[in-house]
């Protein structure tokens, strides 16, 4: 039932780009209609999946490492007040810096390889899963962690019985978040250096002026993106089950 | 609701819960002197309700005994068992402060979960408290699906579970409706006989229905006016005679006091 | 009587009509680069400098893409009125529906080389032979490639093959390749030489690749029928022929205004673009660009040879 909408809206998206195709005449080599990209998805699937596989996995990879040592820095920064006021300024730093700006450098260190696409989706997603999660675990309601605290439980098990549950909610938007701008990541890295993965496909059919394929291999793109960000959805969405909106059974008796 | 009495009072029998002395207790806020000198005796083994006006200092008080207030603290904070603050005292706040993301059972038991004591035996003693008060079905839900009044009780079975010889409760029912409210009285009345508990209400029916001995709070610093002992043992009939015209003392106390 | 007053009001207009022509404003056109302002681009802005287009009435501008292969779709979508782009290159873009032909060449040799570093051992082409090769995204470096390695007797698949962009002489002096292919002769060797790490290159055309012109000047195709092409290409021979001549003041032409032009890459690079610019831009030597057509074809690159008057011409002249 959750499909029909979706599917709807995209269709009307497809309907409204092959008219301004056919309205406007634009040439094929500036905007390619809807059918000729599907044309050219499928007389070239093969290379398509095989480049859809490899940028997935950078994005996955960029994703998994990056939400870890999101997390960690958060926790070490909620369990240390001195480590905090160091690698607060380093957070920020991380932000600041455009990631494109980057690229160059992290392909020359690391080669041409996955891991600098890696290196990049992990660069990107490191602020969003950190401040969410940061600001989560410190707006903890105060009361619950004077409860803890009249309860003599010891700090580290607040933070791991209190605080990280009370934040699972920001944590939950911030790898939202990041699961939506990953992929940014690993397809910068692709253009600046690499041999594989869509960015680098959609590169090399820009060069030979093929339109038709860049916007197949973006679309795919596109899919490939949409997806992820469903199953990260779903997935958090069980992750922080107590938050269901609608579902106030108030019992009104004793 | 279960009017058994398969609630054990668990306090009876056992040592006699403590009293609560401060001794020359002087506490401020920046700016603010809430205590100067204070001395002041929570009698061991009875419920003492503290009555008094917002913001005088009555939840102050109640933290500076669970210690979670330390900081501008001088004086001396003792239990006549001679332990020190540091895990004796269960805590009752306005908030029921139950975890969302916990089971209504794993509420219940969550000083162990935090302490890392917990057992088979503790869930199961659990599972009994609730089914007393009324909320067996309601064990494994989340919280999110019980109503104010539901909550509280879970709260206070929470409470409970610590078997702490003094309880702290600051205005715990205070945020429910009449009915509710009386009901729950009823119910902690019941269930905590034999601890030592230093109730903060601003209802004075309340604390005459509950206290052992009822301390009127005024001024700024704060100073404690004499006992005032109701008749009877709690909880108590509202419509009483001598609670009635107890009830028109205190407030008279809270007013005449007020203005100073 | 009163005709006089008529006569000379005629006359009046009419010499002031004759007078205002020259007057009229010059025509606009804008040439979009192909990459930075470099040497390649030498003649044209001679051109420039020397008054050359303004004699001709045009008022030329140049720009510079952020994206090189934006240019030739720039010209197609009418944006600019010619392009600087690749010979080779061309023949893919008129394949995939682009209205542009070439009016005139700028440079008229490859400058395209596969290039190793000096002290590297590899002296000759078969010892690439299990190496990796790096490659900026041109569109058809890889048959380049295979060309160049099938007449030495090897295949494509005895190198391994690895984007890296624009970081040519970089990745070889980071060894994470042996050799890059895509480098310009004229820059590339330069640049390794400034940094005190020589290299050695292999040039295309003497490995199979049939030869071609780099650069090209490209525009629309119904477009060239208007006299102002031909008169720009007029004004581009004279920059060539300026530039011939006085090879010196050239460079100051070059420079003057663009001082961060200035620098010791380019002049090496200038030194060594000068015998390859087309001494002829107009000139058009047909069988020369359908025989890269055919070799194209024959690599798979395009899928059709096309009619030579639809890609490339040499443009009539203009009658004063």
């Amino acid at each position: 039932m959750t499909f029909i909408r979706p599917i709807v809206i995209l269709f009307g998206l497809v309907l409204i780009w092959q008219t301004i195709v056919l309205v406007t005449g634009v040439p094929a080599y500036i905007l390619p209609g809807p059918m000729s990209v599907a044309e050219a998805f499928l007389s070239h699937t093969g290379p398509l999946f095989e480049h859809a596989m490899t940028t997935l996995l950078e994005i996955i990879a960029g994703l998994l490492i990056g939400t870890l040592l999101g997390a960690s820095n958060a926790l070490v920064m909620i369990a240390s007040r001195s480590l905090k006021r160091w690698l607060l300024p380093v957070l920020v730093i991380s932000q600041a810096i455009p990631v494109f700006a980057l690229a160059p450098l992290l392909v020359l260190w690391l080669g041409y390889g996955m891991s600098s696409k890696i290196a990049m989706a992990v660069l990107i997603i490191f602020f969003p899963v950190t401040a969410a999660f940061y600001d989560g675990m410190r707006s903890t309601e105060p009361e619950w962690l004077e409860l803890a605290q009249v309860m003599n439980a010891k700090p580290m098990a607040i933070i791991r019985h209190v605080r990280i549950p009370a934040a699972l909610p920001a944590f939950a938007s911030g790898l939202r978040v990041a699961t939506a701008v990953a992929p940014i990541g690993a397809v910068v890295g692709e253009w600046v250096g690499s041999s594989s993965g869509l960015g680098f496909y959609m590169l090399h059919a820009n060069a030979r002026m093929q339109i038709d394929i860049m916007f197949a291999a973006l679309s795919l793109l596109c899919i490939v993106s949409l997806m992820l960000y469903f199953l990260v959805d779903r997935a958090m969405i069980k992750i922080v089950y107590w938050q269901k909106e609608g579902n106030k059974k108030e019992a009104r008796h004793l | 609701m279960h009017n058994s009495t398969k609630i054990d009072t668990r306090f009876e029998g056992g040592p006699a819960a403590p009293s609560v002395t401060l001794e020359q207790v002087s506490f401020a806020y920046p700016g603010e002197q809430i205590f100067r000198s204070l001395n002041f005796t929570v009698k061991g083994g009875q419920w003492t309700c503290l009555i008094g006006p917002s913001g005088c200092g009555k939840s102050t008080l109640l933290r500076l005994i669970s210690g979670t207030l330390r900081e501008g603290l001088s004086g001396r904070i003792h239990f006549s068992d001679g332990n020190n603050h540091k895990g004796l005292t269960a805590w009752m706040s306005q908030k029921d402060l139950l975890l969302p993301w916990l089971s209504v059972v794993d509420n219940v038991c969550l000083g162990a979960r935090l302490r890392g004591e917990m057992t088979a035996k503790k869930r199961l003693k659990a599972m009994s408290l609730l089914e007393d008060a009324g909320l067996g079905e309601y064990a494994n839900v989340l919280p999110s699906s019980l109503s104010g009044g539901m909550r509280q009780r879970v709260a206070l079975l929470r409470t409970l579970m610590e078997e702490r010889s003094v309880i702290l409760m600051d205005e715990p029912f205070s945020a429910l409706d009449a009915l509710t409210r009386l009901k729950l009285q009823d119910l902690a009345a019941r269930l905590v006989e034999g601890a030592t508990v230093l109730m903060v209400t601003h209802d004075p029916l309340e604390a005459l229905r509950l206290g052992h001995r009822i301390y009127v709070m005024t001024d700024r610093p704060a100073k404690l006016s004499d006992a005032l002992i109701p008749p009877g043992s709690p909880p108590r009939n509202p419509g009483d005679s001598a609670i009635i015209s107890m009830q028109a003392t205190l407030l008279e106390r809270l007013e005449g006091r007020d203005k100073s | 009587m009163k005709h006089k007053y008529l006569i000379v009001f005629f006359i009046a207009a009419a010499l002031l009509g004759g007078v205002s022509k020259p007057l009229a404003a010059s025509e606009k056109m804008t040439v979009v680069l192909d990459w930075f302002v470099n040497p390649d681009h030498g003649p044209l802005f001679i051109a420039l400098e020397k008054g050359f287009f303004s004699r001709q009435g045009l008022d030329v501008s140049f720009q510079v893409p952020s994206n090189p292969n934006d240019p030739p779709k720039l010209v197609a979508a009418k944006n600019a009125d010619i392009a600087v782009s690749y010979q080779p290159q061309h023949y893919l873009h008129v394949d995939q529906g682009l209205p542009l032909v070439r009016i005139a060449t700028l440079v008229a040799t490859p400058l395209n080389s596969l290039v190793v570093l000096a002290d590297s051992g590899i002296k000759n082409f078969a010892q690439l032979k299990g190496k990796t090769v790096g490659y900026s995204i041109g569109g058809f470096e890889t048959v380049i490639l295979k060309v160049m390695l099938e007449s030495q007797g090897l295949s494509l698949d005895t190198v391994k093959l690895v984007n890296v962009n624009f970081s040519l002489s970089p990745s070889l002096f980071s060894k994470s390749t042996d050799a890059v292919i895509g480098a310009f002769r004229n820059f590339e060797l330069n640049q390794m030489d400034i940094e005190g790490r020589p290299g050695r290159a292999f040039y295309v055309e003497e490995y199979g690749i049939p030869s071609y012109d780099e650069l090209i000047l490209v525009a629309r195709r119904e477009g060239t029928k208007e006299l102002k092409f031909r008169k720009f290409v007029d004004a581009l021979e004279e920059g060539v022929q300026f530039l011939v001549n006085h090879p010196d003041e050239s460079w100051k032409l070059f420079i003057r205004g663009r001082k961060d032009l200035d620098n010791q890459l380019n002049r090496l690079a200038w030194r060594d673009t000068l015998p390859r610019f087309a001494l002829r831009p107009g000139a058009l030597d047909r069988a020369r660009y359908q025989r890269f057509a055919k070799f194209l074809k024959k690599q798979g690159l395009i899928k059709k040879v096309p009619q030579l008057d639809d890609y490339a011409v040499e443009l009539p002249i203009v009658h004063p």
